[in-house]
């Protein structure tokens, strides 16, 4: 790996290397640009580092402490945020529905939300060309949606055995369902400048890392990518400050490694942290925030869950988590709510599931045992629908000091009558689903997905972070790339929109540039 | 639909090729794991502690399967945290520490002795309380005891279902991730997947281990 030195003035300093982070670097040292990324977590070796096992895999989880406040608190680390680098794409179930075109226009169509300054066909072209490098397994053609200019390059995973009962229980409801698709791979697969990876053996361990390379995360996909073509990746590096210019550009970003202060000095800036670091870095240092909207928004996708016993044996830990997919619920009709939810089969990991019976089924001595006695004969299904962004969720820095001696993020979050009306939607759908297919002792896990929101993008830097592109409206070498830009949450788990979005962001910026 | 298997076969399988290196290893390190004196809490905390963990997992106290409370002093004195807390609880420390007395407090409030003095029954009766948020006492009113019983338990269950020999009984051999997994859809089973135990041996087991 190519190394610069700090007293070299990079072209780009990108600080996280997940979703927003990774394809961009790569994007941006193809096109011989210097670029160094710094990422706060490890850089594993997932062959040798990663055990079959949910507990020695919390490594991968962000466990610098953030307060959860207002009446639905977020549960963040295991859920929702990871380190290291590929950031939560190590831990993401690999889910990668593309947003549908009304998604970007919730405000047009419903007179709530707000519209995107982009739409589905800015993104459409890095669709296409992120499905066939990351080696996307699915059905072609796709059941719903406008229709595609490219095939997924892999048929779709085998269906395991929660994918098989939804697929039964949808059918006598009348349900459309398809094979979904996913970032794991159905055949070995190769890809220019990162070479082979194997197809994935079902070990069903997406949340906890996987140690096959299957899955693409981004360690294994654009970081080897970005290193080949001359990007240096800096682990265990956590940024905390800005050096700036009179003008007000940044001149150096400043970080911790093993506890010593160092800097990098750059022409530009990529922060791609995600939506809570992101900002939390942004209000430490007081900047990019004439719009007042720096934390602002914070949204999590409606993620409940249904949890049901069957008389067959599941053995919910084996294949692809996320096998099945329902869109039949993006519009439903006769609602009082807007937007709408996907349904995804779900497969789980044995102490997620014990955790969320202690949680959110409360049960615990003998009881809990026999519901774990149950685990082979269980199985779930998810929702994950559209959050709306509102004024009152929001991300602040407390005045509690976390272990690197930074104020710990307190993030407030209610959820809003159009997300309970939804969600309420999805429990009655779900329980039916899984009644047809013949589950007993069903159990509800009311959970959210997904940080999202706090930098949105917008056309006025009164009322946004950044522009279209990703540009700081009041930084102008100052770039965010990651789930914070989002103005409003989509309905589709948002890894696959991040990474279009990190690979629009590369090009507009390398456009301007030349 | 719940199932017994036979015991053993996680432990026979980390003897054989079917384990990576790396999770044998952790699952090894951890079932050598016993604990000890604690480093964190006081012994009469820790004495109380344990008591509690084993009863919110219906564990044998004197025949432990696995030393939870151990494992949660040993995190405390590491000071690692899961990535987040309820902002209206203290952090961890506090709230293990708070939590605890406030158990006692509470019990001395209602049967006029310590938690450890009190019958199983009773202790259960406690903790139900805790859970539904009716427990009396000073330390409740400045932290609610439904959220302390939440965390609570979330992470002695996390602690407890981590243990190959408590995974075991689930019939969860998951760890077995060498070779992958071939038999995944409805009623299928890999080769080396524990075949349930039939029904009648089912409701033999299913009395509770204790009262």
């Amino acid at each position: 790996m190519h190394r610069y030195s700090s007293n070299e003035t990079v072209d780009a300093v990108v600080i996280g290397t997940g979703a927003g982070g990774a394809p961009l670097l790569a994007r941006l040292a193809e096109a011989g640009l210097k670029v160094v990324a710094l990422e706060a977590g490890k850089h594993w070796n997932p062959k040798a580092d990663f055990a079959t096992d949910e507990r020695e895999q919390s490594k991968l989880f962000w466990r610098f402490e953030r307060l959860s406040a207002g009446e639905d608190p977020v549960h963040f680390g295991r859920n929702n945020s990871g380190i290291g680098v590929g950031g939560s794409t190590l831990h993401y179930t690999a889910y990668t529905p593309r947003p549908l075109p009304n998604g970007f226009h919730l405000y047009a169509e419903f007179g709530v939300g707000i519209n995107w300054p982009i739409d589905y066909y800015n993104l459409e072209p890095y669709f296409d060309e992120l499905e066939n490098f990351l080696g996307i397994s699915g059905p072609s053609p796709y059941p719903w949606g406008p229709p595609r200019k490219s095939k997924y390059p892999l048929p779709p995973l085998p269906l395991n055995a929660p994918a098989q009962l939804m697929q039964r229980g949808c059918e006598k409801m009348g349900i459309k369902t398809s094979p979904a698709a996913n970032a794991a791979l159905s055949a070995s697969y190769y890809q220019e400048n990162v070479g082979w990876r194997k197809a994935c053996t079902n070990r069903g361990f997406c949340q906890a890392g996987c140690s096959t390379g299957a899955k693409a995360s981004m360690d294994v996909t654009y970081i080897p990518l970005a290193v080949h073509f001359g990007a240096e990746i800096r682990p265990d590096c956590f940024a905390t400050e800005f050096e700036r210019s009179s003008q007000g550009n940044i001149t150096a970003v400043v970080y911790k490694k093993n506890g010593q202060e160092e800097k990098q000095l750059c022409k530009n800036v990529f922060l791609c942290a995600g939506a809570v670091e992101t900002p939390r870095l942004l209000l430490m240092n007081n900047m990019a925030n004439s719009s007042g909207q720096v934390g602002k928004n914070f949204m999590a996708n409606v993620g409940l869950q249904v949890w049901g016993e069957f008389e067959e044996e599941v053995r919910p830990n084996k294949g692809i988590p996320g096998a099945l997919i329902s869109e039949d619920m993006r519009r439903p009709k006769n609602v009082d709510f807007a937007s709408g939810y996907l349904l995804q089969s779900i497969g789980v990991m044995p102490v997620t599931y014990a955790s969320q019976l202690a949680r959110a089924g409360g049960f615990w001595g003998e009881e809990l045992r026999k519901k774990l006695r149950a685990f082979n004969h269980v199985a779930g299904i998810n929702m994950h629908g559209e959050c709306l962004p509102n004024e009152n969720n929001y991300l602040e820095l407390s005045n509690e000091l976390d272990e690197m001696g930074l104020p710990k993020p307190r993030i407030y979050f209610t959820a809003g009558e159009n997300e309970k009306k939804m969600s309420a939607h999805g429990d009655k759908i779900m329980r039916e689903i899984w009644s047809e297919a013949g589950a007993e002792n069903l159990m509800s896990y009311q959970r959210k997905a997904h940080t999202i929101g706090t930098c949105r993008m917008g056309s006025s830097g009164d009322t946004a972070v950044v522009d279209s592109a990703g540009r700081s409206f009041d930084v102008a070498n100052l770039y965010i790339c990651d789930n914070s830009v989002f103005p409003s949450t989509l309905a589709v788990n948002p890894a696959l929109t991040i990474m279009a979005l990190s690979l629009r962001t590369a090009d507009l910026f390398l456009s301007q540039k030349s | 639909m719940e199932q017994y298997y036979t015991a053993g076969t996680v432990m026979a399988l980390l003897q054989t090729d079917y384990v990576t290196p790396i999770t044998k290893q952790v699952l090894e390190e951890r079932m050598a794991y016993a604990g000890g004196d604690p480093l964190f809490f006081d012994a009469p905390a820790f004495e109380v502690l344990s008591i509690v963990c084993d009863l919110l997992v219906a564990q044998d106290s004197q025949n432990r399967s696995v030393n939870i409370a151990s494992f949660i002093d040993q995190r405390l004195k590491e000071n690692t945290s899961d990535g987040w807390r309820y902002n209206n609880m203290p952090p961890d420390k506090e709230m293990y520490v708070n939590g605890l007395k406030g158990i006692d407090e509470t019990s001395i409030l209602l049967f006029k002795v310590p938690f450890i003095q009190l019958s199983k029954d009773q202790q259960l009766e406690l903790l139900k309380s805790l859970q539904k948020g009716t427990a009396e006492g000073a330390v409740w009113k400045e932290m609610p005891s439904k959220r302390f019983f939440e965390e609570l338990l979330a992470e002695v269950t996390e602690i407890f279902y981590s243990h190959p020999s408590v995974q075991e009984e689930m019939g969860y051999v998951g760890m077995a991730d060498a070779k992958g997994w071939t038999r995944i859809g409805l009623n299928e089973r890999d080769g080396i997947e524990p075949e349930a135990l039939p029904y009648n041996e089912t409701i033999k087991r299913n009395a509770p281990l204790f009262k």
